[in-house]
C-alpha cells in the first residue's frame, strides 16, 4: 500500500550526500557541518557557538578539514554542500585546535585555581580535553581593571576571550545592544557605550550574557565566590 | 569649542554612512569628542557602542584631542622590515612622547598607523596627511625640525 503522506520520500530526495570521517551520511540542505556532526554523534568542541545565537566563527575551535578547501573551515557557520568530504579529527585539525587554544590561553590570565568560574569554565574544559597545559607563547597579558560598578554584573575583561556571545545574546535575545567591540587587534575589547564601566538599569533582571559567558569574564554579583552547581569537569582525552 | 555647526546632517538612518560621517566630524573638530559620537549614534539610530567601536578601530580617526601636527608612522610589515622601528625611536626621542600621546605644548601627536600604501618606498610616515618616504633617522630629524 502506498504511504498516505509522501513526506519521507520528498525528504530523501532533498537530502545531500556527505562523507563524514569516512562514513557516508546524508544532510539536509542549509545545515551546518557542526549540526551534521552533532546529529551523527561526532563531538566537535565549540566556544563561541551557541545553538540559540547566530554563528559567527570567531573562536575557530570548531575548525574541520574539508577536502579541496584551501584552509580549514569553521564548522559552526559553514553549510554542508553535496559530496563534501569532511574530517573532524584528522591530525591537521587536532594540531590546529591545540594551537588555537594555546593562543587563547597565551593572553588569558593564569588564575584558573582562584577563578570564580572554576570547573564550569568552557575554555578550561576544552584545554583539558585537547591536552593543552602551559601555553608555549609567553606574551604580555591583557590588563583591564575589574569593573564592579554595576550592582548586577561584574566584568573582568582580562579573562574575556572575545567570543562575542554576550554581544549577540544582548542584541538577539534581550534586544538591548549594551555591548560593542572597540579598538583593534590585541587591544580589542568588549565595551559599553564609549568604553564606560557597565552600569545600566536594563541589566537589572537580565543575566543572559552572564549565563552564556564561557569564561569568568562576566559574573553575577550576588553569586560571586559562592558554590557552583556545574557538572564536574570530565576530561575525555 | 568649535564655531562650526556641530550637528552633522544625516541623510539615512543605519550604519551605512557611518564612516563617512565620522570622517566629516573628525575634519570639523580635529577629533571625535564624546558628545559628537553619542549625537551621531542617536541621529543614525544605532547603539553608541557601535559608533565608538568604528571610531576606535581606525587609526585615522581619533577619540582623543590631537596636536597641531599629527605624525603617523606605518607599523605594517614592509616598513618594519625596512627598520621602521628606528624611525619610531627617533621620533619618540626627538619629541619625548610615545605613540598615542601628544606633546605638552600641543604641537605634535605621534600615532602608529596601518599600511599607508607606500610599501615600495618604505619606511614611510605621514605628517598631517603629507607623505614622507624612504626615511632614515637623520632625515626624520630634519623633517621634525622644520615643523
Amino acid at each position: 500500500m502506498l504511504p498516505l503522506f509522501g513526506g519521507d520520500e520528498n525528504l530523501s530526495v532533498d537530502m545531500i550526500p556527505v562523507t563524514l570521517n569516512g562514513t557516508k551520511v546524508s544532510a539536509q540542505p542549509g545545515m551546518t557541518i557542526l549540526e551534521l556532526a552533532r546529529e551523527n554523534g561526532v563531538d566537535i568542541p565549540t566556544l563561541c557557538y551557541r545553538p540559540e545565537l547566530t554563528p559567527i566563527g570567531a573562536c575557530r575551535i570548531c575548525v574541520v578539514e574539508v577536502e579541496g578547501s584551501r584552509t580549514l573551515v569553521a564548522s559552526c557557520h559553514t553549510p554542508v554542500a553535496a559530496n563534501m568530504v569532511i574530517h573532524t579529527h584528522s591530525p591537521k585539525v587536532l594540531e590546529a585546535r591545540k594551537v588555537i587554544v594555546e593562543l587563547l590561553l597565551a593572553s588569558h590570565p593564569d588564575v584558573c585555581l582562584v577563578c570564580d568560574k572554576a570547573n564550569t569554565c568552557e575554555l578550561r574544559k576544552i584545554a583539558a580535553d585537547l591536552g593543552v597545559g602551559l601555553p608555549r607563547f609567553r606574551v604580555k597579558k591583557r590588563y583591564h581593571p575589574l569593573e564592579d560598578v554595576s550592582p548586577y554584573v561584574v566584568r573582568d575583561l582580562d579573562k574575556c576571550i572575545l567570543c562575542r556571545r554576550c554581544l549577540r545574546a544582548c542584541h538577539e535575545i534581550k534586544k538591548a545592544d549594551v555591548f560593542a567591540i572597540a579598538y583593534r587587534g590585541f587591544d580589542s575589547k568588549v565595551v559599553v557605550d564609549q568604553d564606560q564601566p557597565l552600569n545600566k538599569s536594563v541589566c537589572r533582571d537580565c543575566d543572559v550574557c552572564i549565563s552564556l559567558c564561557p569564561v569568568g569574564a562576566l559574573t553575577k554579583r550576588e553569586e560571586r565566590f559562592k558554590e557552583k552547581k556545574g557538572p564536574p569537569l570530565f576530561i575525555k582525552a | 569649542m568649535n564655531d562650526a555647526p556641530r550637528g552633522i546632517e544625516v541623510m539615512h538612518k543605519g550604519e551605512g554612512s557611518l564612516l563617512t560621517l565620522l570622517k566629516e566630524a573628525q575634519r570639523r573638530h580635529g577629533y571625535l569628542p564624546e558628545e559628537v559620537v553619542s549625537e551621531l549614534a542617536e541621529s543614525l539610530d544605532i547603539p553608541v557602542g557601535e559608533v565608538y567601536g568604528v571610531a576606535s578601530f581606525y587609526s585615522l580617526l581619533s577619540t582623543k584631542p590631537l596636536g597641531k601636527n599629527v605624525i603617523r608612522i606605518c607599523k605594517c610589515v614592509p616598513c618594519y622590515l625596512k627598520n621602521s622601528q628606528a624611525i619610531l625611536e627617533t621620533v619618540e626621542g626627538e619629541l619625548g612622547i610615545k605613540p598615542g600621546e601628544t606633546t605638552k605644548d600641543g604641537k605634535c601627536s605621534l600615532q602608529l598607523t596601518n599600511c599607508i600604501g607606500a610599501c615600495d618606498r618604505a619606511p614611510a610616515m605621514t605628517i598631517n596627511h603629507k607623505l614622507y618616504v624612504d626615511l632614515t633617522p637623520r632625515k626624520v630629524i630634519k623633517i621634525l625640525k622644520r615643523l
